[in-house]
């Protein structure tokens, strides 16, 4: 296990060099950089954490501030701008045994006076550089006094980053872009955003918008409304006409073919059409409803179907092709496809219903529907859905409260919402369970379908239910929901949505490629075995590998978004897709699939991670959240009213939004 | 409102506040070098670091606002500390070439490294020197001396709209440039170089031309558009060597090229410095003899109405009075018009019926805060920049929604909601088609229109004949754009209307005129609290000039003519007939900027006296019989005239060149000689006698701190009740027999005809050009700069071609300014654009 020799991180002292005792300290870093080269040491914004005592420290945070100050400083204030040349001049100085004592002097002087800089980067840049004079002077000592040379034993990897951007799972560039709205640019803002966001009209719409959990401003008052402003940029564009200003690179001569025109099959278009390769898309639905689960998924109140549109028009103008109607496995087999083109993403999504584990649910009942995510596609797709007026949905995820909403725009009469925990404990949304409140929905909480009630003609009539209440503690200290005996009732209703959950449909991959599947139904990817301090593999949010490469057990044929995550979001299966695209282009450039020194370190600090929620933010909060304009009162829900609900910030409102950012930029750097 | 407290003292004031201005206004001063008030906050400078109770950071009080109770220190030892230090690290290789920079003596960086004490360098890093952009026009780029404030590229973002300098690079090699690195190229405002708090970004033509104390600065008005920007006149030897405008000013400091460099044809080698007779020198008295004694001559022989005056938007108030009754009752003709017969009188005329006069040309700061704006049939950057960034303003600061309709891609599509590519000579049925579009949505104002019009029903009748489809045809739009843009329109607050050359001097101007009378009722625009309706014109005096009689209809204050004489187009018939003997052209050259001017110069040559009274030696002043050297705005006092109605004076920067005289000077000289009446001896008589004659005027100026104010023109208060007019019914558009039409109107780098002679201007645009779509060029095979020949029935002219990608095909585009080209001639009377042909030149 390794052994932390020093450390400064999170302003808390741990040095092991002197021999002694040894004190304990554990990050949550990896053990390695790439499953094999050890991490010798890691150095940013909230300290130093040295694991091996040959790295040279001086040399080291002179490599920092050098990088930081050519590679990253914006110039845009002048501490930061100046301050960072002197420290980075000061330090090179040292390293090359031209340095002066009184120069460790200045850098201890800098670390105070560049707290008033305009945002963090050089700020934060300055603790690891002053730890390192505070606790390794002797080896800067022995620079300057000419006893010491640089070793060059260890490489240094860096990446610049934010908390913000780092929780986003696209790893949209959210500094930037908001300090781009801020600069009223709001096309240089949607620039920045399609880096990484090829469907930016979309996630400023419906993205659950994790980064805004990892937003610093929180600590001060509220956080930034970083989606609302995405939304700012991508409609400044379509409001004004103008034409998105992506040119891809001149086309290559290999082809990639795509299973899903969902986020992530058009993300990954998108991207490998700007490095020139050319892609074919084959969906299943047909033409009129690219966009996959946000297509039939998403309601068009929070998803406006023709900016869904365009945000897909822009991707095929750019060099792909949508063949819509095409089923793979049905109209076209996947061997088929591989030999047709270069590599093949695999990317359908998850749209097959799970079932909900009640009593005559399997009995085909009129009015009993097959689930949540074939109800609403049937609805947007203006086919029968088999609804009558007295709607009971069942779940607590963003699909049950889509069903209960789309329901009363359906022209149902009631529309109750049955969950098993309680409203707080729903998965869903808080924002989106409001809006469902609002419309008139009834929600039934701590309830468990029990049995479903049906008439002589097999019709739906109602559901029985029990009441639950929290148990004892289970194994894993959670208290599960247990029925209260005796507390059984009767929702009346005609019709029944199951709306548990979704997974995806593999069936298309037979058996003979050797593409394994797991348990969940998700596609198997290889990933580079990175391990914790305990030696336990290091998984992500969803349980999944930490670093995985997304190509799977056969040559040429990748996966992503839902059907390789597990049923997710539209930002997840963006930033999955991505990273897809790039390793796609490596294995067709250069014949590997592998993870480059920035995806290996975009997932090391997503695991540390970035944002820290105890950190104190000293800020006057003078400035609130700023809310965009809503359609407010039950009109809204009215049947057939798929009028958008959220109607964005005006400009000028969002500016003074973006405003309030506080540009928390940051560089971490490793030494392996 | 917030109450806080600033250095022991509370201070109240609006919610959204920054810390800065709540000191202000108690009078406490926080040094600030990176703000700048009319641009967005950039908080780069970190001097006006502030403390603030339980934060445990210093704030700056320049983007910081404030909050209720919070307790701000701006004055500690802490703080002076902080100051004095990052300003040691602002200078960090900073040049020391002060005693050759062109800042030295009004340079903030110095202000503030003194008001500071950063006395001692504590702070060293490698020294990297940038290139000094020589390679500029007019602007070059110090980037070594640059403290990266960023005023400059936020005033070329946020108030120009121009995006042509931005922050490039990283770290300490962070500068202001180009963002492709090539040379600049853009409007040449110069308002970056206005901004700049060093020498980073100065002025070319100023550069090494005198420290900036030793020139005698003078306020006054920019003597070009008709914006009417306050300006401020640098002179030394009798020479203006450079023009700025201060940011407390009506138009913020903020000038287009030509307000900031356009003062070089004031010292133009072509300047008429004396008197000239049958084109040989003479002196004062021997002109005016020659002229006078010809007049009479040809008076007694012929009457009064042999002879004719032609006027100019260019001379003051107090001249164009002079100058009507110099005319009037000198010689005893009420032959007398000017360009403004192009358009401008009768579009005023029209508004002043339906809108009264109050409407009928809102002050331009109601663009500011309008609520929508539609600019149609104008290229506001060209006939009126200042307007134009106060629509920048509008729709980026304050949320308008923006309608563009101009058949060109002109600047401001770039902020358009809506652009309506309608075809050339289509405005009318391009605003009828909102109006019917607006009608039948239900997005007029209701209240407005229930409450202060009347014949609503009327208008809406004499539109059901047409569908919006076929409207949208006749103007060459889409009905879905017909229908976007009357919903950005519609349903709005307080409504704008801008319009310009391209209705004014269009074809069928009276009956668009009217037609943007009834959109702006249906839309509400005279009643809001903002917005309004804007006719916009090119030249800085025309409303002045037509308030003064220079009108064959109205006598000065618009008192009606007893017998209206000849118009223009009636003049030049009237020479052409022999009728008229006698022609004195005040300021004005209608043998470049007039259409069918090859008639009129064929007229002028039958005269048998031609009196050119200009500042500019041209064909036109050498066939003219006498010539009279007047003087520029920088030379001269009187007042000019907005079409928004504000009444501004000049002061007199220098004297005229050589022998040449102020121009109300020589027209009184020449009444009075007329006449036998006394000589006006100052400008300050000729304004009490127009106050008297007029009777328009209210008020009397006042001088403050070089700038008057106080002389307004009375107008009579807004109808009650507006009355809507009829539309009349518009024909499908036939395709022109010509394959080609052109549009020939101004551009943003000159104003008129007096700007091509100033060597800034021509710096950055030296001559005549035709622009044309690039599927045209390629068509033709015609490459960008290759020689162009185009011809209509008025006749032709040659040209380098300007290939475009802001052109529609079969469009072609050449502005009107240069004598070279001269692409007016082109032009048949009463329009702004023709059908031609093309070839290769």
């Amino acid at each position: 296990m390794a052994q932390v020799v020093f450390s400064s991180w999170g302003r808390n002292v741990v040095d092991n060099r002197s021999g002694g005792e040894t004190k304990e300290a554990t990050f949550r870093l990896p053990t390695t950089f790439d499953g094999e080269t050890v991490l010798g040491a890691f150095m940013g914004w909230d300290g130093i954490i040295l694991y091996d005592k040959e790295v040279d420290v001086p040399a080291m945070a002179a490599e920092y501030m050098r990088r930081l100050q050519t590679l990253y400083v914006c110039g845009k204030c002048t501490p930061g701008k100046k301050g960072t040349r002197v420290a980075m001049d000061a330090l090179g100085a040292i390293v090359a045994g031209k340095g002066k004592e009184s120069d460790l002097a200045v850098i201890e002087e800098l670390a105070e006076l560049l707290k008033n800089c305009k945002c963090t980067l050089c700020p934060t840049s300055m603790v690891p550089v002053f730890d390192a004079v505070k606790h390794f002077r002797d080896d800067f000592v022995a620079y300057i006094n000419g006893s010491k040379s640089p070793a060059n034993r260890h490489r240094l990897v860096h990446k610049y980053t934010a908390p913000c951007q780092d929780k986003c799972p696209a790893h949209i560039d959210i500094p930037a872009y908001i300090e781009a709205i801020k600069e009223y640019r709001y096309d240089e803002a949607l620039e920045v955003i399609r880096d990484n966001m090829p469907l930016p009209s979309v996630c400023g719409r419906v993205c659950p918008h994790p980064c805004e959990t990892a937003c610093r401003r929180k600590q001060v008052d509220e956080p930034i409304s970083i989606m609302v402003l995405k939304r700012t940029a991508s409609d400044y564009e379509w409001q004004h006409n103008i034409k998105p200003p992506m040119v891809p690179k001149p086309r290559k001569n290999k082809t990639v073919g795509i299973i899903g025109a969902g986020p992530a099959g058009v993300a990954a278009a998108y991207y490998l059409a700007l490095e020139g390769y050319t892609s074919t898309i084959y969906e299943a639905l047909p033409e009129g409803f690219g966009g996959g689960m946000i297509a039939v998924g998403i309601p068009p109140y929070r998803m406006p179907r023709h900016l869904l549109q365009r945000d897909i028009d822009i991707i095929c103008s750019m060099g792909s092709e949508i063949k819509y109607g095409v089923r793979v496995g049905k109209d076209i087999s996947l061997a088929e496809l591989k030999q047709k083109h270069d590599a093949v993403f695999i990317a359908p999504g998850a749209h097959r219903s799970k079932p909900m584990g009640v009593e005559g649910e399997d009995k085909g009942y009129k009015g009993f529907l097959r689930g949540g995510i074939d109800f609403l596609r049937e609805a947007y797709m203006k086919q029968p859905t088999g609804m009558g007026k007295k709607v009971c949905v069942v779940g607590g995820g963003n699909t049950a409260i889509d069903c209960v909403r789309v329901a009363l725009r359906e022209g149902a009469e009631e529309s109750t919402l049955l969950y098993r925990r309680s409203r707080k404990e729903m998965p869903a949304d808080v924002w989106e369970v409001d809006g469902a409140d609002e419309e008139g929905v009834r929600f039934e909480f701590q309830v468990l379908p029990t049995k479903i009630l049906v008439d002589a003609n097999e019709q739906v009539t109602g559901v029985e239910c029990v009441r639950m209440a929290l148990g004892e503690p289970d194994a894993s200290g959670r208290r599960r929901p247990e029925p209260v005996p005796g507390s059984e009732f009767v929702v009346e209703c005609d019709t029944v949505i199951p709306a548990i959950g979704q997974d995806p449909d593999l069936s298309f991959i037979p058996p003979d490629l050797g593409i394994d599947i797991t348990k969940w139904n998700t596609v198997v990817t290889k990933y580079v075995p990175l391990k914790g301090a305990d030696g336990k593999g290091l998984l992500d949010g969803m349980g999944n590998p930490l670093s995985r490469i997304l190509i799977t057990d056969m040559d040429g044929v990748f996966a992503g978004g839902d059907a390789e995550i597990g049923p997710l979001t539209v930002v997840a299966c963006i930033g999955n897709a991505h990273r897809a695209a790039r390793v796609i282009q490596r294995w067709l450039e250069e014949g590997k699939a592998y993870l480059a020194d920035d995806d290996l370190m975009e997932d090391i600090l997503n695991y540390l991670p970035v944002y820290d929620k105890n950190e104190q933010v000293p800020w006057l909060d003078s400035v609130a959240r700023a809310h965009q304009t809503e359609v407010h009162g039950k009109e809204r829900a009215s049947k057939g009213n798929y009028q958008e609900v959220e109607l964005g910030f005006k400009d000028t409102q969002a500016v003074k939004e973006a405003e309030r950012c506080l540009r928390c930029y940051r560089m971490a750097m490793i030494a392996v | 409102m917030v109450t806080l407290t600033i250095d022991g003292r509370d201070v109240t004031v609006p919610k959204g506040s920054t810390i800065l201005e709540a000191a202000r206004q108690i009078g406490i001063t926080i040094p600030t070098l990176c703000w700048l008030e009319k641009v967005s906050p950039t908080g780069a400078c970190r001097i006006c670091a502030v403390e603030i109770e339980g934060i445990d950071r210093t704030m700056t009080a320049c983007n910081t606002p404030v909050k209720e109770g919070i307790k701000v220190t701006t004055q500690s030892e802490k703080l002076a500390e902080i100051r004095r230090k990052v300003m040691e690290l602002m200078l960090v290789n900073h040049p020391l070439d002060c005693p050759v920079c062109d800042a030295a003596g009004e340079c903030d960086l110095q202000n503030c490294t003194y008001g500071l004490q950063a006395a001692k360098p504590e702070y060293a890093a490698n020294l990297e020197r940038h290139k000094i952009r020589y390679d500029w026009p007019l602007i070059e780029s110090d980037p070594n001396r640059c403290i990266l404030c960023e005023k400059c590229v936020k005033v070329d973002h946020e108030v120009v709209g121009c995006d042509a300098i931005h922050v490039v690079n990283r770290g300490d090699s962070t500068i202001i440039d180009t963002v492709d690195g090539k040379p600049l190229n853009c409007e040449f405002c110069g308002n970056c170089v206005g901004v700049c708090p060093t020498g980073t970004l100065i002025s070319k033509p100023f550069k090494f031309r005198g420290r900036p104390w030793s020139f005698t600065v003078t306020k006054s008005v920019c003597g070009f558009c008709s914006t009417g920007c306050q300006i401020e006149y640098h002179s030394r030897n009798n020479r203006v060597e450079r023009v700025t405008s201060d940011d407390s000013t009506y138009n913020s400091g903020n000038l287009c090229i030509n307000g900031r460099f356009g003062y070089s044809y004031l010292n133009a080698v072509g300047r008429l410095n004396a008197p000239l007779v049958g084109g040989a020198k003479s002196d004062w008295n021997g002109a005016m003899a020659f002229a006078v004694g010809k007049l009479q001559e040809i008076v007694k022989t012929h009457g009064g109405g042999a002879v004719a005056g032609i006027g100019s938007p260019r001379v003051t108030n107090e001249e164009s009075f002079l100058f009507q009754k110099l005319l009037r009752e000198g010689v005893g003709t009420g032959n007398i018009d000017s360009e403004a017969r192009l358009g401008y009188a009768q579009t005023k005329t029209i508004l002043w019926e339906r809108l009264g006069s109050s409407g009928a040309g809102s002050s331009i700061d109601r663009l500011d805060r309008a609520g929508a704006i539609l600019v149609v049939g104008c290229d506001l950057n060209a006939e009126s920049t200042g307007m134009e960034y106060r629509v920048i303003k509008a729709a980026t600061k304050n949320d308008a929604k923006l309608v563009l309709a101009n058949p060109r891609a002109v600047k401001l599509k770039k902020y358009a909601n809506v652009h309506l590519q309608n075809r050339p000579g289509a405005e009318l049925a391009l605003v009828s088609g909102l109006v019917k579009a607006i009608v039948d949505e239900g997005l007029e104002n209701k209240e407005f229109v229930a409450s202060r019009t009347s014949g609503f029903d009327t208008l809406k009748s004499s539109l059901a004949g047409q569908s919006l489809a076929d409207l949208a045809a006749a103007a060459g739009v889409t009905e879905a754009e017909l229908l976007d843009a009357a919903r950005n329109l519609g349903g709005k607050a307080d409504v704008a209307i801008v319009f310009g050359a391209d209705v004014i001097r269009g074809v069928a101007r009276s009956e668009t005129v009217r037609a943007i009378a009834d959109l702006a009722l249906v839309l509400g625009a005279p009643a809001g609290e903002q917005g309004g309706v804007f006719p916009v014109e090119q030249k800085n005096n025309i409303q002045g000039m037509l308030d003064m009689g220079v009108s064959p209809d109205f006598l000065p204050g618009y008192k009606p003519a007893a017998a209206p004489g000849k118009d223009l187009w009636q003049i030049v018939e009237g020479i052409e007939q022999g009728s008229i003997k006698a022609l004195y052209l005040l300021g004005c050259n209608p043998l470049v900027s007039f259409p069918e001017n090859a008639r009129i110069r064929a007229a002028l040559a039958k005269l048998d006296l031609l009196i050119v009274q200009d500042i500019q030696s041209s064909d036109l002043s050498s066939m003219a019989h006498v010539v009279f050297p007047g003087a520029a705005a920088a030379e001269k006092s009187g007042s000019f005239t907005t079409p928004d109605n504000r009444i501004q004076c000049l002061n007199r920067a220098v004297t005229p060149p050589g022998e040449a005289r102020e121009d109300w000077d020589i027209l009184a000289e020449v009444y009075s000689r007329l006449t036998g009446k006394p000589h006006a001896r100052n400008v300050a008589e000729v304004t009490a006698e127009l106050k008297v004659e007029t009777g328009i005027y209210d008020g009397s100026c006042q001088m403050n701190d070089g700038r008057c104010s106080g002389l307004i023109k009375a107008m009579p208060p807004a109808p009650s009740v507006y009355g809507f007019g009829t539309l009349p019914s518009i024909p499908p558009a036939v395709a022109g027999k010509q394959p080609f039409t052109l549009i020939v109107g101004a551009i943003g780098f000159h104003n008129g005809t007096m700007s091509t002679a100033s060597e800034n201007n021509l710096t950055v645009s030296a001559e005549g050009y035709i622009e044309i779509a690039a599927e045209d060029a390629a068509r033709i095979g015609i490459a960008d700069g290759a020689r162009l020949k185009v011809s209509s029935p008025a006749g032709s002219m040659n040209g380098p071609a300007k290939v475009s990608n802001k052109l529609q095909p079969g469009i072609l585009f050449a502005p009107h300014h240069f004598a070279g080209l001269n692409a007016s001639a082109l032009l048949p009377a009463g329009s702004s654009f023709v059908g031609v042909t093309v070839e290769k030149g």
